[in-house]
C-alpha cells in the first residue's frame, strides 16, 4: 500500500514536471559592508526567497557578507562551491577577477549571477542598472534643469572602481551633448558622505560662481549640507541620493534635485531571474547586452521636484537609512524567459 | 608551561588552528576531500606569503602598512608587462621577473626611507602605500588586462600530481627554514630586542632593517602573482585588506610588535587562523548582520588567549 502511494506520488511529480524538484539552495555573497544600502540589498533578497513560497518553490539562502577583497570574495565563492549550491549570486568587488572562479563554479552546474557591477565572465550572467544609464539620467537632468548652460563641477566616487569609471563615461557623453555647459573641475570623494561635504566645501570656495554639481550617491547629502551652509540653496541645482533622511531634507528646504535610483532591490530582481533559471526555463535570444553580452539591464527609477511626494509616501514609516527601491517582480522576470 | 612555550608562542596559535579545523570538519562534512582542501589553501595563500614577509620587518622592532600596495603595484606590473608583451611563454616569464623586481625596488624605498632617512615606520609605510596605491592605479586606472590562460590554468593545476598551491606553500617552508639558519635571523631579532645594544655590539642595523623590508616586499610580490594566478586578470585595487590582516597574523602566530621575538612559522599559523575563522563562520549558518562582529569576537579572543596563556 505505503509503496504503491509512494509510486502514485512519483507518478504525480512526474506529470507536474517543473514542480518536481521545487527546492534551491542560493548563495549570496557581498564583499562590502559599508552602507545601510547593501544591507536592504540583502534583507530584501532573503524577502523576495521567502516569496517564492506562495509559488511552491522553496528557495533557501545563505549569505556571506563581510568586508573582504577580491581574494576574500573569491572565498565566499569558494565556499559556496564546496557547499553545493545551485547558484550564487553576487555583489562582485571586481569587474575581471572572477573569470576563474566563475568558470570552476559553472563546470560544476552552478549559475552565476552578479549584480550592482557587471563581470567579463561568460560563465556568469548580470542582472542589474545600467550604471551608465544611471548617470546619464541625472546628468541629463541637470543639464536641462540649467537649461543647457553653465558651470559645474563633479564628485566621484572611488577611482578605478568599474561602476564609477562607467558612471563617469556617462556624465561625459551627456555633457559633451551640451556645448554650453562647462565642467569646472572632476573630484574623487571615495562614495563617502562627509568626504562629499568637504570636497563640495572646497569646490564651492575655488569655483564661486558654479550652477550646477553633479554628485552620486551618498555623498550628495554631504555636498547639499555644503551647499546649505554656504547659503547657496536657491542658486545651485544639484543631483540628490535616495535615502528616506534625504527626501525628507530635499522636501524641507525646498531644494531643487534630481536623482536616478540604484536600487536596492537589484540583488532580490537577480535571485527571481535565477530561480526561474533553475526551473529549467530558457533564456530569450534577445536579452542580453551590454559591454561584456551577459547583462539584463532592468528599468532605473528616477525621483525629481515633480514625484519627490510619492516617494516621500512610499517611504513613510521606514527609516532615515532606507532607501527608495524597485524590485523585478517574479511575473516581470519570467518575460525575459522563452 | 610556561617552560614548553618559551620561544614557542605558535604552539598557541597550532591548538588555535587544530580547534578550527575540527570545528570546520564537523560543519561540513568534506572539509578533508583533497580538492576541497587545494581550494581553501588557494583562498589563504596569498596572506600566509604576505603575514610570512611581514614577521621579518616586526622582528626588526619595524611595521609594514605599505603590503599590501605592493600588491597591487606588482599585479598591475606584471599583467600590463605580459600584455605589452604579447602574451606567449617568453612574456609571462617577463611578467613575473618584472612583478618580483618591482616588488624589490618598493622595500629598497621603504628601507631607505625608515633605516637610512630615520623616519618613522608606520607613517612611512602608510606613506608609501598611497604612492604605491597611486602608481598602480596610473600604469592601470581599470581593473582588466586577462593574463594568457596558460597562466592561471597553471596556478590551478599542479606539476607531477603535486597542486601549483601546495609547491608554493613549501617552498615558502622551505625559504623560512632557510632564512631561520642564517645568522641574518638572529641578528634581525637582535635588532628588534634591543637596538641600541645591536648597534653598539657592531651589527649594521640600517642594512638588517633595509633587508627585512626586502624581504617583506618579496613576499608580498610572491602572493600577488599567486593573487594574479587566481584571478586571471590586473586590478589595481587588489590586496587593500592584506596589511592589517597580515599584522593580525603575524601577531596571531606569537610575535611581538615590538620585535624580537617570535618567527615566521607562527604567522604563516595566524594566517591560516585567520583564514579557518572566516569559513568557520559561514558553514556556521550566521546571520549576515553578525558576521563581521562574530570573526571580530573571534580574532580579538585568540589573541586574548595567546597572552592570557603566555602569561602565566
Amino acid at each position: 500500500m505505503k509503496a504503491a502511494f509512494l509510486a502514485a506520488g512519483l507518478a504525480l511529480a512526474a506529470l507536474t514536471g517543473a514542480n518536481a524538484q521545487e527546492t534551491f539552495t542560493i548563495g549570496l555573497s557581498n564583499g562590502w559592508v559599508g552602507s545601510e544600502w547593501r544591507t536592504q540589498m540583502i534583507e530584501e533578497a532573503e524577502a523576495a526567497a521567502k516569496a517564492w513560497a506562495d509559488k511552491g518553490v522553496t528557495v533557501n539562502v545563505v549569505v556571506q557578507s563581510s568586508n573582504v577583497d577580491v581574494q576574500g570574495q573569491i572565498g565566499h565563492v569558494r565556499n559556496f562551491i564546496n557547499q553545493g549550491v545551485d547558484a550564487i549570486i553576487i555583489n562582485p568587488n571586481s569587474p575581471t577577477a572572477f573569470d576563474p572562479i566563475f568558470a570552476q563554479a559553472k563546470a560544476k552546474g552552478i549559475l552565476v549571477v552578479s549584480t550592482d557591477a557587471e563581470v567579463s565572465s561568460k560563465d556568469a550572467i548580470y542582472v542589474g542598472i545600467d550604471q551608465k544609464g544611471w548617470a546619464m539620467k541625472s546628468a541629463e537632468w541637470l543639464a536641462k534643469t540649467l537649461d543647457g548652460k553653465g558651470s559645474i563641477v563633479t564628485i566621484n566616487g572611488v577611482a578605478g572602481h568599474p561602476a564609477n569609471q562607467m558612471r563617469v563615461e556617462g556624465y561625459q557623453e551627456v555633457f559633451k551633448g551640451h556645448p554650453d555647459i562647462k565642467i569646472l573641475n572632476e573630484a574623487n570623494a571615495n562614495w563617502d558622505q562627509a568626504q562629499g561635504q568637504q570636497t563640495t566645501q572646497t569646490l564651492l570656495a575655488t569655483y564661486p560662481d558654479v550652477n550646477g554639481i553633479w554628485v552620486q550617491d551618498g555623498m550628495a547629502a554631504g555636498a547639499w549640507r555644503a551647499i546649505m551652509s554656504a547659503g547657496k540653496t536657491k542658486d545651485i541645482v544639484a543631483t540628490g541620493e535616495i535615502r528616506k533622511d534625504f527626501l525628507d531634507l530635499w522636501s524641507k528646504e525646498g531644494l531643487t534635485s534630481g536623482a536616478s535610483v540604484n536600487p536596492p532591490g537589484v540583488m532580490a530582481s537577480a535571485l527571481n531571474v535565477a530561480v526561474h533559471r533553475l526551473m529549467g526555463k530558457e533564456f530569450k535570444d534577445d536579452v542580453f547586452g551590454g559591454v561584456y553580452g551577459n547583462a539584463i539591464y532592468i528599468p532605473i527609477p528616477f525621483v525629481s521636484n515633480e514625484n519627490l511626494a510619492e516617494n516621500l509616501k512610499a517611504a513613510e514609516g521606514k527609516p532615515g537609512y532606507w532607501s527608495v527601491t524597485a524590485q523585478v517582480s517574479i511575473d516581470e522576470a519570467a518575460a525575459f524567459f522563452k | 608551561m610556561a617552560t614548553l612555550l618559551d620561544g614557542r608562542l605558535w604552539l598557541i596559535t597550532l591548538t588555535a588552528l587544530l580547534v578550527l579545523v575540527g570545528v570546520n570538519a564537523a560543519l561540513q562534512p568534506n572539509f578533508l576531500e583533497p580538492s576541497v582542501l587545494q581550494s581553501n589553501l588557494t583562498t589563504f595563500l596569498p596572506l600566509v606569503l604576505v603575514a610570512i614577509g611581514q614577521t621579518y620587518v616586526v622582528l626588526a622592532g619595524d611595521i609594514d602598512l605599505s603590503v599590501g600596495a605592493v600588491v597591487a603595484l606588482v599585479n598591475v606590473t606584471t599583467v600590463s608587462v605580459i600584455a605589452a608583451l604579447g602574451g606567449d611563454s617568453q612574456s609571462v616569464l617577463a611578467g613575473l621577473a618584472a612583478g618580483i623586481g618591482v616588488g624589490i625596488a618598493c622595500g629598497l624605498v621603504n628601507g631607505f626611507f625608515v633605516a637610512v632617512l630615520r623616519f618613522q615606520p608606520i607613517v612611512t609605510t602608510f606613506a608609501t602605500s598611497i604612492v604605491f596605491a597611486g602608481l598602480a592605479l596610473r600604469i592601470l586606472p581599470d581593473a582588466g588586462l586577462p593574463v594568457p590562460e596558460a597562466y592561471w590554468r597553471g596556478y590551478a593545476g599542479g606539476l607531477f600530481g603535486v597542486p601549483t598551491v601546495v609547491l608554493v606553500l613549501a617552498a615558502a617552508l622551505v625559504t623560512i627554514a632557510v632564512v631561520g639558519r642564517r645568522p641574518f635571523f638572529t641578528r634581525l631579532r637582535a635588532v628588534g630586542g634591543q637596538r641600541t645594544a645591536a648597534f653598539q655590539t657592531g651589527l649594521s642595523v640600517g642594512r638588517l632593517r633595509i633587508a627585512a623590508y626586502v624581504l617583506s616586499a618579496v613576499f608580498a610580490a610572491l602572493a600577488s602573482l599567486c593573487l594574479t594566478g587566481e584571478t586571471a586578470s590586473g586590478d589595481p585595487l587588489m590586496g587593500q585588506t592584506l596589511a592589517l590582516s597580515s599584522i593580525s597574523a603575524v601577531v596571531l602566530g606569537g610575535t611581538a610588535l615590538a620585535g624580537g621575538v617570535g618567527g615566521p612559522f607562527g604567522s604563516l599559523l595566524g594566517a591560516l587562523v585567520l583564514g579557518m575563522i572566516g569559513n568557520v563562520i559561514f558553514f556556521a549558518g550566521l546571520p549576515f548582520e553578525y558576521q563581521t562582529l562574530v570573526q571580530g569576537l573571534i580574532v580579538l579572543a585568540a589573541l586574548a588567549g595567546g597572552v592570557l596563556v603566555a602569561r602565566r
